[in-house]
């Protein structure tokens, strides 16, 4: 068991040595304004100290002085929807907010952009809006303009254009990380000095798979270069309705097989329950029975297609395509899948990036939880028919989004969990479906997203164990006193879990 | 209300951190350039110290881990929990319609109820107000407090009072003598009541609720019976508007409108029509607790009422939507006053710097808000920088002398951010151009 230690008075002397005295705070209000318990996670321990960094070499030095004192470092910028990453364990440490660290450099030519991590999403797409207007920054769809886009990137996130590149990591290009020692190096053709990073697999091996999703614990990354998207401006959105999970799911699948044909287009298809609509507002204050929701022409189930194309042609043949599917497999299927009469402002709604859309979900009662998971695009049916069916078991609103990554070769599914964050063991309660959940979907071979350190990671690893050695054998290169953010992929093992540890099987 | 009451609202931040930010749900929102266009970040106190405690989004698990027992009253809380305009950016950006600034509010009071001593310009002003012989922030005698009106105070028989406020009757009279002007050439029958106490604003905002609330006490008793209360000072009508029912449980005995809504809705009867010109280019400035406070407020009370937020949400936006024109409408009645709106614009508008007891306790925070604001007024190209708040005002001044003098120290020009920009009150140009 890794023993840490506390941050002492001479380490605050030695990180205001480094970073300066205005960006070094022990102050505890301040440090209690970066707590969050909600959304993306629900565990957070406060931090010791805060420090705010301007540059990797600052980074470096932080990391220095944290392996001489055995100080846990948690980096964060806020990459996500809700909250911060934050220290899950004891002592918390020193906590680096990487905000000040906002460069952004643009390479049309290569269609490359090179992100620092304080590049929020707001501010990429304003900056693109005005100078770039053919191009759109990958910002994470569905999250708040303060997400960044390089906080996105590294967790694995989901784009605005995920439907077809995939998650948002499989479009880095190269990665400037400072390893957990201190050492910064560049990763793919960047490795070479004075080389642009335009091939990701640059003088190779390429080690960015252990960086990205490591959240923040084999290193920290402080420059990504990513790919640019593409920005037509000929878009709309249609949606097509289903009394089931298939009935949305199993026509989706057909829609975006069509690679290099309808669904090079079909940028973002996405659906979800018409719960995801009701429990945006407060649950004493909307109608709770369907047929409302009916009579507003909102189907139980639906999917929606999001089409970017370059000219009214290839967005009417691109829409037509999607119909047709559709068509052809009512025929065949002998069932109809309505088509959804949308309103202008709903389409301009849905096309709106960055936005506010996985934000309202507290109103319901005072509260929300995202619980993520990745299975087949197939199989995805069955995850949201269980996931639900667990949700009403253990008193939540079964409300489910599903969205395709990469052409539907993967479902996103994502149960969102509205419950009242002020209720007396509501954390309990919430663990405990979370196991449940965990437990039944590694049976069937599907894995959580950003997995959280006391359910879904020491789950997941006592079942992929030789995988979790592997990991740790990495981890101990990198980083030999362990560091960066613990708990989180449940290294050290003990610190977040009493299963059997993988190591000593 | 107080924290604990307010504990399931505040319960209710994912710190998702959209309040940083104005147009936050306005990506594609069209501008003239790079630094003006789509969201921008609108939070003074935020962009001015750079932590989070300082933006809404870590205000609100401050007020989380103080109500969880996490964090105790301290000076040091109390500090950053003050150094916030209490603009209310924050509340209008919130998809979870968390009441921002009641949270911020009831934190700045619970510490200093558990026994933390106020700031010190903040119980300056307290103790100053709590003085009978006082009641008012300035410290002047209250017997001087009508000095500045020719007219008749307390007339008998009339129904319409001018609340005056303090800052018109002890620094900015002309103010309240621009205000009885247009009321006088109007032919409203109004009186200026001697016993007017302070409306309890810069108090109630730091925190200090006993004394706030004794002197809403008094000014209802003074009040009660007048059937309508006319202000010119943005800050004394929010509170009476908003805070009065809130704090005391009561709907008010009397109305209460401000005097550009008064003058705009005579504009729209016919009865007040302007024939002098006024030939300025002019953008116009929207006091935080004028129009953002008061149309947010409108909104948040139809949704008490429904029972279908999902329906009557786009309702209730509507009517604060329309609320924040008619200071527009004003300025459309002017003739010959070319308007250009400033990049962030009514529930959207950056505030000025001054209120929440910042100007006072925080003036560094106050200046760099006013200059940032002052940048972007020059951005439209006008040369009058117009509003209706003499808080607004002050602190747009305050800005401009800044700028000035830096411009005599450095030699720099400064007019590209700024430092000729006229500042009017919007009172003041009526009472010129209403005959």
């Amino acid at each position: 068991m890794t023993e840490y230690n506390s941050v002492t008075d001479e380490v605050v002397k030695k990180l205001v040595a480094i970073c300066g005295d205005e960006f070094v705070t022990t102050s505890l209000p301040l440090r209690h304004s970066y707590m969050a318990k909600g959304i993306m996670g629900l565990e957070a321990e406060l931090p010791e100290v805060i420090v705010r960094p301007a540059s990797a070499e600052e980074v470096s030095k932080i990391l220095i002085v944290a392996n001489e004192n055995l100080s846990p470092v948690t980096p964060a910028a806020g990459g996500l929807s809700g909250g911060f990453a934050l220290p899950a364990i004891q002592p918390g440490g020193i906590y680096l907010d990487l905000t000040r660290m906002d460069k952004m450099d643009v390479d049309v030519e290569n269609r490359v952009m090179v992100v620092e991590p304080g590049v929020r999403s707001g501010d990429a797409w304003r900056i693109f809006k005005t100078k770039y207007p053919d191009w759109a920054p990958p910002i994470p769809d569905g999250a708040p303009p303060a997400a960044t886009v390089l906080g996105d990137a590294i967790e694995r996130g989901f784009s605005l254009v995920t439907g077809v590149y995939g998650p948002q990591a499989d479009m880095i290009m190269g990665l400037e990380v400072v390893l957990p020692t201190g050492e910064i190096f560049h990763t793919g053709s960047w490795a070479l000095p004075g080389a642009k990073p335009f091939y990701r697999w640059g003088v190779g091996p390429n080690p960015d798979g252990l960086f990205l999703g490591s959240q923040g614990s084999m290193g920290i990354i402080t420059k990504c270069a990513i790919k640019m998207v593409p920005h037509p401006h000929f878009k709309t959105v249609v949606a097509y309705g289903g009394d089931t999970w298939d009935d949305i799911v199993k026509p989706a699948w057909e829609v975006s097989k069509y690679e290099m044909g309808i669904s090079e287009r079909t940028v973002m298809v996405q659906g979800g329950n018409y719960e995801l609509v009701m429990t945006r507002w407060p649950k004493e204050n909307v109608p709770v029975d369907y047929e409302f929701y009916k009579k507003i022409g909102i189907d139980r189930k639906w999917m929606n297609y999001e089409v970017w194309a370059w000219s009214q042609e290839e967005l009417d043949q691109t829409l037509n395509g999607i119909d047709k599917v559709y068509k052809d497999f009512e025929v065949r299927e002998k069932k109809v899948f309505p088509k959804q009469d949308l309103h202008p402002k709903q389409v301009a709604s849905r096309l709106k990036k960055p936005n506010k859309i996985a934000v309202p979900y507290s109103l319901w009662e005072a509260g929300f939880l995202f619980i993520t998971w990745y299975c087949p695009w197939l199989e995805s049916a069955a995850m949201m028919e269980e996931y639900c069916a667990a949700m009403v078991n253990h008193g939540f609103p079964p409300t489910m989004w599903v969205a395709s990554i990469d052409h539907a070769r993967q479902a996103i599914v994502m149960p969102i969990l509205c419950f009242d964050s002020t209720e007396p063991g509501i954390e309990d309660r919430i663990r405990e479906f979370n196991l449940e959940t965990t437990r039944s979907f590694l049976k069937k071979g599907w894995i959580n997203y950003r997995p959280d350190p006391f359910v879904h990671a020491p789950e997941t690893f006592s079942q992929a164990k030789e995988y979790y050695k592997m990991l740790v054998k990495f981890r101990k290169v990198l980083d030999p006193n362990l560091i960066m953010h613990p708990g989180r992929l449940a290294i050290p093992w003990e610190s977040v879990t009493n299963l059997p540890n993988p190591l000593e099987e | 209300m107080n924290l604990e009451e307010l504990r399931k609202i505040n319960a209710r931040c994912i710190h998702c951190r959209a309040c940083q930010y104005a147009y936050s749900g306005e990506p594609d929102r069209e501008g003239t350039d790079e630094e003006y266009t789509g969201m921008l970040q609108g939070c003074p106190a935020g962009l001015f110290y750079g932590w989070e405690g300082y933006f809404n989004s870590g205000k609100q698990w401050m007020a989380r881990a103080f109500l969880n027992g996490e964090l105790e009253a301290s000076t040091e809380l109390l500090e950053v929990t003050e150094a916030c305009t209490t603009c209310g950016m924050c509340e209008t950006q919130c998809p979870n319609y968390i009441d921002t600034v009641a949270v911020t509010e009831a934190l700045r009071a619970a510490i200093i109820e558990a026994g933390v001593e106020p700031l010190a310009k903040h119980k300056g002003m307290g103790d100053r107000v709590e003085k009978e012989d006082m009641r008012n922030p300035y410290g002047e005698p209250r017997t001087d407090r009508t000095k500045w009106y020719k007219g008749e105070v307390d007339k008998p028989g009339t129904k319409i009072a001018y609340y005056v406020g303090c800052t018109a009757a002890y620094r900015q009279p002309h103010i309240a003598d621009h205000t009885t002007s247009i009321l006088d050439k109007l032919g409203i029958e109004y009186t200026v009541v001697s016993k007017e106490v302070c409306c309890g604003s810069p108090i109630l905002r730091s925190g200090i609720r006993a004394t706030a609330k004794k002197v809403m006490k008094e000014n209802l008793e003074i009040f009660k019976d007048f059937d309508l209360l006319i202000f010119s000072c943005a800050g004394c009508y929010k509170t009476f508007r908003n805070d009065y029912p809130e704090h005391t449980g009561e709907p008010l005995p009397f109305k209460v409108i401000h005097t550009v809504d008064f003058i705009n809705d005579l504009m729209k009867e016919g009865k007040v029509k302007i024939d002098k010109e006024y030939t300025e280019k002019v953008t116009w400035h929207d006091p935080c607790h004028l129009i953002r406070h008061c149309g947010l407020a409108m909104e948040k009370k139809i949704l008490e009422k429904s029972d279908n937020w999902l329906l009557d949400s786009r309702k209730a936006e509507k009517v604060k939507l329309a609320y924040y024109e008619v200071p527009r409408e004003v300025l459309a009645n002017i003739p010959g006053l070319e308007h250009t709106e400033m990049y962030r614009n009514r529930g959207d508008s950056f505030c000025c710097g001054a209120g929440g007891g910042v100007k006072a306790q925080f003036p560094d925070l106050a200046l760099f808000a006013s200059k940032e604001r002052l940048k972007e007024a020059n951005a439209t190209g006008s040369d009058v920088l117009m509003t209706s708040c003499p808080f607004c005002v002050t602190n747009f001044e305050d800005g401009i002398k800044a700028l000035k003098k830096e411009e005599e120290e450095t030699g720099k020009d400064l007019s590209g951010v700024g430092s000729k920009l006229k500042v009017v009150e919007l009172l003041e140009l009526l009472d010129e151009l209403i005959e």
